[in-house]
């Protein structure tokens, strides 16, 4: 996709292209003066037909010939009238009109408007093609058949069943599956063995954190802020804990999109309105003071940007500068639509009522009491902090001496630049202090830090989740930069008939607009949202959306490649009650989904992307797969659930770069046991990410990401070959592999890796490798430990077939 | 499975080389550019141009006393009030250096001898105050992270001359007030970022064997990932993804001999290291960096960024409280290593198609914070760049009398990318990346007034 850009700039602009720009141009440079508000000259430059019109002067365009356009020549300074006031256009932009003009002056948004757009029809009822067809097992088999069938092109032979298991398994848990799940599915004489595996993995938890993960995606979720300080999100994990148990309870969808943009307006239920907790866990710049009114503009950005292209499949970017280009989205519209976000407050949820009031009061008792302990300590310490700051800044110069013996008031701009320098460095540390105090003081320290840690035994996070509500039931007003002076209301894109939000009732808390809004996106008559999230589901399987533009059903988006599957998938997902896990069914027990990878030599000529589904589509593992691949099959991926994000211990040198001190930007979880968990409960700092991670694509967290990347670097490999992390695994690997002789050892750790025996030529190769490896490195155990880590690095080991 | 030369490029990459089909889109363009690849000398915290590169003589005049009128109303920074502080003379004379007689201050008494080579840019401006968002905006065009950076832009537009070392590669002196995100490859591939690398055996991360594995070991283990991923092949050929991580690791295995020689010091003569100031206490680290950078360019590796500064050590920022002893130990620091590169970088003839790009988040007030210190000023500051064919001895742009705001060809961070890509023959309109379907630039929708031809003077 991103080549067909690259080749269409080597022809000259489409027309689309000028059309659009040229019109984008007049909406940012003309229209404030000369739009649906304002007419100075009785102009309007918003239509194809009011510039044709004209005002005062008459007309301001004549198609085709640009010298002779009012418009023109106001513009290029060739005229009497020298437009616009606030600054001459560049000469590109003069030259771009120029050619917009000469080619006609089309306007896109009505050529946009006049044919209507697939997506933003209603849902269509289809019905299956009917085709006499063994291989047909569902009705997604028979619309796949039949593009097939009209591409030339014909199905794959079915996969084994390993290969089926390892696909379902890392599809749906995101892990791979141990020899023993392998042995006892290809032993099942069940005929409905594979359904049955299917309703297996649906139904464990490890189906959640999977599934969450490509939720927290699309929402840029993170446990920090980023930016210089890169502060905490204390309870984003809140939020992260409430995805996974939302995919795990297979929350109609319907109901997951409500709870997430209007929770708290909508639901009394604490855990519907922790969906909130979906504005709050992005990046954010709070801390910074005095530029209040930029973090609001680009919160409220976030907010339109980010729930557009998730909910809604569509990008409204554009139109935050101009009217949108390609797609029926008018800048009023961007800003109708970030009025119904503008009243948002941040908030939080008492998950349980009671005990959060008990938390509060408890830590305000708490805070109360340290105010005089520390006090206590501080008069303790006092004469020794100023005996020793005294020998300190005794040979210190003579001038800051005197800075720091000189009342604050009195000090000289030097002296106060020398006394906030040298402040720290003579400021004696508390390990300096306690050696010097007398036994009787050290009694008395020890009941200080008696009663401190008693204060913190429990300490721990309280009941709550991040979330948001409105400021009252008015929101501030918002207003369409640097047009006209008149506050947007409140609304929904005209182009989906979405029309003003109306005031709430007397008496309302909130706005409602939100409600409103989630109301809308949530309807079974929605055009988009259920052929966006049916999208999304087909894409995680196979690598490529029907809709390929995951998260663009625009005009620039690509056009579906299945438009009658999609229709019927989005039929369906909607009439089974919005259930992921029955779209889950659908797909994957399609004959479809079954296939092996191999291509036929047709599909590689006719068809190298796939698109039309002739065989299944390999893929590499995302990030976090590698990483719970390896622990998993090293034996010790600790299968704990939920809570607050975990910091496993990484070398120096992989933290090199953290903007704040190791001390608090990577505070190691001093349970170890917690190292070794999943991957979705490591923490996501915003300025770090672990570098394991970062090189299999691991998204920033920072946009909305809606398809990972998934490259292949000479840093992953050196990433996964030589990290400690992989190092450490392997040992750990050895250490229980070691019964037996080499055939042995080789055995336990390709079924432990690969979950398979090696077969004669690879036992030999397994075993050469560990006769020479014990020799070179001096232990079988170091030699297995080899073995292990060479697996890991295997294509065998890194792909999904 | 991917069998268009295009399908393989997109979804194998080939190690670092990966190039976003330039021979496609802009050869023209390309086989005229000046500059084959940039180093990129990024002063972390925030250097005041006032002491440096744009002399004010009129702070002296008026030292100690508040901005005149208005002057002051509307400008916002971190601590200090542009209405009340008072002017602060620079404690640096400035004089007139080379033949062109452009003004340098005594800062930079090595890099002074080079004047005739720098384009100096004086109207750079900004709008972000603090350092993040500031050093998030120089790089990659935006204060909101996420973004990717110029030197990824570069490696996706360019990809590397050498297939073993990567295209894009990073020197800092360690944590940066924005995080890594400051070279980083935003939304495009992992392939991009910046490579960190740092001096010593082990360049890049996890580029050693682990502890306690010998390079037989090593050697011994990659056999068996190689034949293990070969018999796998042999049943899936048509898939060139596979072959591509086949070939990761024999590049893998290869950089791990490539890169600590590339890195190795030891083979440059006394007289080299001399110029740089290695061994010296002062200039030894960024004297090394920048000598590395050099063998770096050399070795085909297309952007190479230094930092100096860091968030937890020596910062240009210390500027706050102590103007005049952190830009003193900061430019002793980075003058004689700047100056003995531009000289190296001349005498190998590599200075012809080397980008040398001088710059900061930043400049400092002209107001004085404290007594001796100067705050975060994005409203006005300077840059330089060399080399590539640029008209040296040269001034673009102004600020005003008082170095508060650029005046005369104003030049935001748009128009500085969109000249850099130009100068590496690449156009900042053209070279776009598909995201959330926007086609995103690192000038985002900006980027018109830039200045190659100034900068080359035709």
């Amino acid at each position: 996709m991103r080549f067909a850009v690259f080749l269409s700039f080597s022809l000259a602009l489409p027309a689309a292209d000028l059309n659009g720009s040229a019109v984008a141009l007049l909406s940012q440079k003309c229209q404030s003066c000369h739009g649906p508000q304002v007419q100075l000259s009785g102009l309007r430059l918003d239509t194809r037909e009011a510039i044709l019109r004209g005002g005062k002067q008459g007309a301001a365009l004549t198609p085709g010939k640009p010298e002779q356009s009012l418009l023109f020549q106001a513009v290029s300074g060739a005229g009497k009238i020298a437009m616009p006031p606030t600054g001459a256009l560049s000469p590109a932009e003069v030259s771009l009109l120029r050619d917009w003009i000469a080619a006609g002056a089309v306007w896109p948004a009505e050529a946009v408007a006049a044919k209507k757009w697939w997506s933003f029809e209603k849902v269509q009822p289809v019905k299956p093609p009917a085709l006499a067809d063994v291989w047909v097992r569902t009705p997604v088999d028979a619309f796949i058949l039949q593009q097939l069938h009209a591409k030339g092109l014909s199905p794959a032979q079915g996969a084994n069943r390993r290969t089926l298991i390892r696909r379902a398994m890392f599809d749906l848990h995101g892990l791979p599956p141990t020899t023993a799940e392998v042995d006892a599915f290809e032993k099942d004489p069940a005929p409905n063995a594979y359904e049955k595996l299917i309703d297996r993995l649906l139904a464990s938890p490890r189906y959640g954190e999977k599934w969450g993960k490509h939720w927290l995606d699309l929402v840029r979720y993170g446990d920090t802020s980023g930016f210089e300080q890169d502060p905490y999100l204390l309870y984003a994990w809140r939020y992260r804990d409430y995805v996974i148990d939302s995919f795990n309870a297979d929350k109609p969808y319907d109901r997951f999109v409500k709870e997430q943009l209007a929770g708290d307006e909508i639901y009394e239920e604490p855990t519907a309105q922790q969906g909130t907790g979906y504005y709050t866990v992005g990046p954010n710049r709070d801390m910074l003071f005095k530029v209040e009114d930029i973090n609001r503009v680009e919160t409220l950005t976030d907010f339109v940007d980010t729930t557009s292209s998730v909910f809604l499949g569509l990008t409204t970017g554009c139109a935050r500068c101009h009217d949108h280009k390609y797609d029926p989205i008018s800048q009023r519209d961007y800003f109708r639509m970030q009025a119904i976000f503008a009243p948002i407050v941040k908030s939080r949820v008492f998950l349980t009522y009671n005990l959060a009031r008990q938390y509060d009061l408890q830590e305000n008792t708490r805070q109360w009491k340290l105010y005089d302990l520390a006090d206590e300590f501080q008069r303790m310490r006092a004469p020794y902090v100023k005996r020793l700051r005294a020998e300190k800044l005794a040979k210190l110069p003579q001038a800051v001496q005197l800075a720091f013996e000189t009342e604050e008031e009195q000090r000289t701009p030097q002296q106060k630049a020398d006394f906030e320098m040298y402040t720290k460095k003579v400021a004696p540390r508390d390990d300096e202090v306690f050696p010097l105090l007398t036994p009787e003081e050290k009694d008395r320290l020890d009941r200080i830090k008696t009663r401190l840690l008693s204060l913190y035994s429990n300490y721990a996070p309280g009941p709550f989740s991040p979330s948001v509500t409105d400021s009252g039931p008015l929101g501030p007003p918002v207003y369409i930069p640097g047009k006209n002076a008149e506050a947007v209301p409140a609304g929904f894109l005209s182009a989906l008939g979405g029309g003003d939000i109306p005031p709430p009732p007397p008496g309302s808390a909130t706005t409602l607009r939100r409600k409103a809004l989630a109301e809308w996106i949530a309807s079974p008559e929605h055009p988009l949202t259920a052929r966006v999230a049916v999208n999304r589901v087909w894409q995680a399987h196979f690598g490529r959306g029907l809709v390929a533009t995951t998260s663009d059903f625009g005009a620039r988006g690509t056009p579906p490649t299945h438009p009658e599957l999609l229709e019927w998938l989005a039929g369906e997902f909607v009439a089974k009650g919005w259930s992921f896990k029955h779209l889950h069914r659908t797909i994957m027990l399609s004959s479809v989904y079954r296939q092996q990878t191999k291509p036929s030599p047709a599909a590689l000529t006719k068809d190298p992307e796939n698109q039309w589904h002739s065989h299944f589509t390999r893929r590499r593992l995302e990030a976090e797969e590698v990483r719970d691949a390896v622990l998993r099959t090293a034996g010790t991926l600790n299968p704990k659930m939920y809570g607050k994000p975990v910091v496993p211990a990484l070398a120096a040198e992989e933290l090199y770069g953290m903007s704040q001190p190791l001390a608090n930007a990577w505070v190691v979880t001093s349970d170890a046991t917690e190292h070794t968990r999943r991957s979705i409960y490591v923490i996501s700092r915003r300025n770090f990410r672990m570098p394991l991670l970062e090189v299999f694509d691991r998204p920033e967290g920072v946009l909305s990401c809606s398809r990972r990347e998934s490259s292949t670097t000479p840093t992953q490999s050196l990433s996964l070959l030589n990290s400690d992390f992989t190092r450490q695994q392997a040992l750990a690997l050895a250490a229980t592999s070691l019964k037996g002789d080499e055939a042995a050892i080789s055995e336990a750790i390709f079924r432990a890796t690969l979950a398979r025996s090696p077969d004669a030529s690879e036992l030999t190769m397994a075993r050469e490798f560990l006769t020479k490896q014990t020799q070179l490195l001096g232990s079988v155990e170091k030699a297995a430990a080899e073995l292990a880590r060479g697996l890991f690095n295997t294509n065998e080991f890194l792909y999904v077939d | 499975m991917y069998t268009s030369r295009r399908q393989f490029l997109s979804r194998a990459g080939q190690g670092f080389g990966l190039v976003a089909l330039s021979g496609l889109l802009q050869e023209n363009l390309l086989a005229a550019a000046k500059a084959k690849r940039i180093i990129y000398l990024f002063m972390h915290g925030g250097v005041s141009h006032v002491d440096t590169f744009d002399p004010k003589p009129a702070l002296a005049k008026y030292n100690g006393q508040p901005l005149p009128g208005s002057f002051g109303e509307g400008l916002v920074t971190s601590r200090i009030d542009f209405r009340k502080a008072r002017m602060l003379a620079s404690p640096w004379k400035f004089s007139r250096c080379g033949q062109s007689g452009i003004e340098i201050s005594e800062l930079y008494p090595h890099v002074q001898k080079h004047a005739d080579k720098l384009a100096v840019i004086r109207s750079c401006h900004g709008d972000a105050f603090d350092h993040a968002p500031a050093i998030n905006l120089r790089t990659s065009g935006n204060q909101f992270p996420g973004r990717p950076s110029l030197g990824a832009w570069t490696a996706y537009g360019l990809g590397s001359e050498n297939k073993n070392l990567p295209a894009f590669v990073v020197m800092s002196d360690g944590a940066m007030k924005s995080g890594a995100g400051a070279y980083g490859s935003g939304f495009l591939p992992a392939a991009y970022q910046g490579t960190t690398f740092r001096s010593g055996q082990n360049p890049v991360l996890h580029l050693a064997s682990p502890a306690g594995i010998t390079p037989e070991a090593q050697k011994e283990t990659l056999s068996l990932i190689d034949r293990m991923n070969r018999r796998h092949f042999a049943t899936r050929e048509e898939d060139s993804t596979l072959e591509a991580r086949i070939a990761s690791y024999e590049l893998a295995y290869r950089m791990q001999a490539e890169a600590p020689d590339a890195v190795d010091l030891s083979k440059e003569s006394a007289a080299t290291k001399a110029l740089y100031g290695i061994d010296e206490p002062m200039t030894d680290d960024f004297g090394r960096k920048c000598l590395l950078a050099r063998r770096l360019v050399e070795r085909g590796v297309r952007f190479v960024q230094l930092y100096q500064g860091t968030n937890l050590g020596d910062d240009w920022d210390d500027a706050h409280l102590d103007l005049l002893g952190s830009h003193n130990k900061m430019a002793k620091k980075s003058d004689q290593p700047i100056a003995g590169l531009l000289s190296d970088l001349e005498s190998r003839g590599l200075l012809d198609s080397t980008l040398v790009v001088w710059s900061t988040e930043f400049g400092r007030t002209p107001l004085a914070e404290g007594k001796n210190g100067r705050d975060h000023h994005p409203y006005g500051f300077a840059m330089w760049m060399a080399g590539a064919g640029i008209a040296g001895g040269r001034v673009l742009g102004s600020t005003d009398e008082f170095g508060l705001r650029a005046v005369e060809q104003r030049k935001d961070v748009h128009d500085v990318h969109a000249t850099l890509l130009r100068m590496l023959g690449l156009d900042h309109l053209k070279l776009t990346y598909r995201y959330q379907s926007r086609d995103m630039r690192l000038t985002d929708v900006h980027g018109e007034n830039e200045f190659t031809s100034w900068l080359l003077n035709t």
